[in-house]
């Protein structure tokens, strides 16, 4: 029997983690971008290998998800990780508060923690803001947005994926009964038009879902939620630092190579394709930096960013849960041979494939297990060296 | 308010099989904002056949590598106000010495796969990682205490494009790889010392020390260069009184 | 554009000093002024074989030298050895990785005194 062709549109994290997913499946995989890999939110993300503690209070179920996933990503892929760890720390009384929620809630996501005195942090971290009045250790990190996914790129690519950066979806190909085919593309970088069909197409476009299931007369509630990030010129800490409160705009503060990054904010945005910075934002996130960080306050910026995160349902902002869904458009539209999968974090990429891959076998018959989990990545360098 | 300027962004276009051209496009900018917010504009609401690279917008990715008024920039940490003034143009093209794909995208897999080859590591101990002496790592060294963070090296091709050598032989094996192979640590790898002991190694270097210049990152690739050529000759000199049983080159 | 173009093209592109810093410069003349002195040792090759031609050559010769295009020329000789030499010393103590971060300074000064000692040179050349 051949090999079933999945088409997957969009090499961000949700794209190639699935790619690596229905590769290891057994599955011809074509994947279709129209930059180069990463170039969207994905590219832009924070960076923070959740521990989930953020979630914890308000979101088990997300919680949960990051925890487990953070563990998984160390073993699978620990060469674009900084593994070192985070700290939650209390400026104020509501903080100190919020930390009993904080640990009781940690404890039900078996998220390990540990409490520290002031003191204690300051001699881990000592560029902590000198006030603080409580730290909690956790399993936070940071990793290399774009490294990520090449390495996942890369081990589909090993297992026969193929990958197309820069091609364009135009259309979607479908067969007058309701069932997607395929994709039209135009390859950009010699203006070429041609088909390609498929037995399945996977919509990974994130916060551009919308776009693409419209060729299909089909929709997706998502919401298209842009956040911004700065980048500091100094490495100021070897932990990820987070607020200990309510998730909030500019409460995490991550070390990358010699930067830290703070982030970030949320609001709506209508066009999903360039979002532009906003300067109260920006002095936002330097304060908020600057309470966790003091010294920050003095260093000079390096990089402002901004990207549109697709959070799913009706919601605006932060009360939409952060989880992910994968949406089987025969069940939503009547369409057949066309998914969707978006919402979800960073830390959560490879579950989601895992569950879009299930989807995608279910809708064509084929039993085959998730291997993802045990599977140790390749170098991201080998997506440029294989062919 | 924010400043605002009028310049003239004036765009290196190519498609495949065509030849090359410039395309001008006057916008309004933020002085402040960086020059790859000004090529993603260029896509979004200029020319939706733009094809340029991208990842991170914040120097940790190493994609948006590409030439600014003809030098070597990383793109998302390059504030308008430092390549250009009010009025003027700003000139975008790709990165030298490698092969261009499409407008402003190169092929970087030379790169990536001579990194393999010399086995820099992506992941690095942070002691070891910033050996040159200005950078003091944040957090205690307790004896013992290792953190593990990304190298400083983020592969984006700037000094390759900028070093004379590499433009005139695409054989020597260039600035950000021997960075790399230097980061790897040859000491303990006879067969990459051979690598690098080699007229496409340390030897082809001519000093022009551009690669330091145009690095984004702290690499340093010059001082990096002339570090393994101490190793090299370091190691020499030992195995001429305590001989290797073979030299062997692995790939 | 890309690294398949001929050699002379790629070549030709050690000497774009547009976008480049100071550092290139530094590779640049001392490309400039090896080709230079190369050149020059040619010249003084021929030259010399006027002299194994017998008195009257070597006289004509003479009187090429009292020229001040002449002197000029020397002049340049001389020039090229200085910047060239002196920057040399930056090229071989850097090679030994001494002194490698203060390599730009190390450059400005070596040319510093390399336009000071041509400058001392071409007074007591051209008033002696």
């Amino acid at each position: 029997m051949s090999k079933p062709h999945a088409i997957i549109i969009g090499a961000g994290f949700t794209g190639t983690a699935t790619a690596h997913d229905l590769a290891l499946r057994g599955f011809d995989v074509t994947v279709v971008e129209r930059g180069p890999i990463a170039n969207g939110t994905s590219g832009r993300t924070h960076g923070l290998l959740h521990s989930g503690g953020r979630y914890a209070v308000k979101d088990q179920e997300s919680a949960i998800e990051c925890i487990d996933e953070n563990l998984i990503l160390r073993k699978i892929v620990p060469f674009v990780i900084e593994p070192n760890g985070g700290l939650f720390i209390a400026l104020n009384e509501s903080d100190l508060a919020y930390g009993e929620e904080f640990i009781e809630s940690c404890e039900a996501c078996h998220i390990p923690l540990e409490r520290l005195t002031p003191q204690q942090a300051l001699k881990l971290e000592p560029n902590l803001n000198p006030k603080l009045l409580v730290a909690f250790t956790i399993p936070d990190g940071t990793f290399d947005p774009l490294r990520l996914a090449m390495s996942f790129a890369a081990t589909a690519k090993k297992n026969g994926a193929k990958f197309r950066l820069y091609h364009e979806v135009k259309s979607l190909l479908m067969d007058g009964k309701g069932t997607v085919t395929g994709i039209r593309l135009i390859d950009r970088t010699s203006n070429e038009e041609f088909d390609l069909h498929g037995d399945i197409v996977v919509n990974a476009t994130g916060a551009w879902a919308g776009e693409i299931t419209a060729m299909a007369g089909a929709d997706v509630p998502i919401k298209p939620t842009p956040g911004i990030m700065v980048a500091f010129e100094r490495r100021a800490t070897q932990r990820a630092i987070n607020r200990l409160c309510e998730p909030a705009d500019g409460d995490i503060v991550l070390p990358q190579r010699r930067m830290m990054v703070v982030g970030t904010t949320s609001f709506t945005a209508e066009n999903v394709d360039y979002i532009p910075i906003v300067e109260d934002q920006l002095k936002l996130m330097v304060e908020r930096a600057a309470d966790l960080l003091p010294g920050l306050r003095s260093v000079k910026l390096r990089g402002i960013y901004m990207a549109p995160r697709p959070l799913i349902g009706s919601g605006t902002g932060r009360s939409i849960a952060r989880t992910f869904k994968c949406f089987d458009h025969k069940e939503t539209h009547n369409i057949d041979g066309f998914v969707t999968i978006t919402g979800g974090k960073a830390t959560t990429l490879r579950a989601m494939a895992e569950k879009t891959s299930d989807t995608v076998c279910a809708k064509l018959g084929i039993n085959v297990v998730c291997q993802t989990k045990e599977t140790p990545l390749i170098s991201y360098r080998q997506f440029y060296t294989l062919n | 308010m924010a400043e605002k300027w009028n310049i003239t962004l004036k765009i290196y276009r190519q498609k495949q099989g065509e030849k090359a051209h410039y395309q001008e496009i006057k916008m309004d900018v933020n002085p402040d904002e960086n020059v790859i917010d000004l090529v993603e504009r260029a896509w979004a609401f200029h020319d939706r056949t733009l094809t340029f690279a991208h990842a991170c917008h914040h120097s940790t990715c190493g994609a948006c590598g590409m030439r600014v008024n003809d030098r070597e920039k990383l793109t998302c940490i390059t504030s308008v106000r430092s390549v250009v003034s009010n009025g003027g143009t700003l000139k975008v093209e790709p990165l030298r010495n490698f092969p261009v794909v499409s407008d402003l995208v190169v092929d970087m897999g030379e790169l990536y796969r001579r990194m393999d080859l010399v086995g820099h590591q992506p992941v690095n101990s942070d002691r070891a990682e910033a050996i040159q002496p200005e950078f003091r790592p944040a957090g205690p060294a307790e004896p013992g205490e290792d953190f593990i963070r990304l190298s400083d090296c983020i592969e984006c091709g700037l000094c390759m494009s900028a070093c004379p050598v590499f433009s005139s032989t695409p054989d020597y094996l260039g600035p950000a790889v021997l960075a790399g192979a230097h980061q790897a640590g040859p000491e303990k790898n006879p067969s990459l010392l051979n690598l690098v002991d080699s007229a496409t190694g340390v030897w082809r270097c001519h000093s022009v020390f551009e690669c330091t210049a145009v690095c984004p990152s702290n690499v340093d690739p010059g001082w990096r260069i002339m570090e393994l050529r101490r190793k090299v000759v370091g190691d020499r000199i030992k195995t001429l009184f305590n001989p290797r049983k073979t030299a062997q080159v692995s790939k | 554009m890309n690294a398949q173009s001929n050699f002379i093209v790629r070549a030709a592109r050690w000497f774009d000093p547009r976008g480049r810093s100071l550092s290139t410069w530094g590779f640049m003349i001392n490309r400039l002024t090896a080709l230079g002195l190369t050149f020059y040792l040619f010249l003084h090759l021929i030259t010399l074989g006027q002299l194994a031609q017998g008195p009257d050559a070597y006289d004509n010769f003479l009187k090429l030298t009292e020229s001040p295009l002449y002197k000029i020329g020397e002049l340049a000789v001389v020039a090229a050895v200085f910047l060239h030499g002196l920057n040399g010393v930056r090229i071989v103590i850097t090679s030994f990785g001494i002194a490698v971060p203060r390599q730009r300074e190390i450059f400005i000064s070596a040319m510093v005194l390399g336009l000071i000692a041509i400058i001392i040179f071409g007074l007591r050349m051209f008033t002696a």
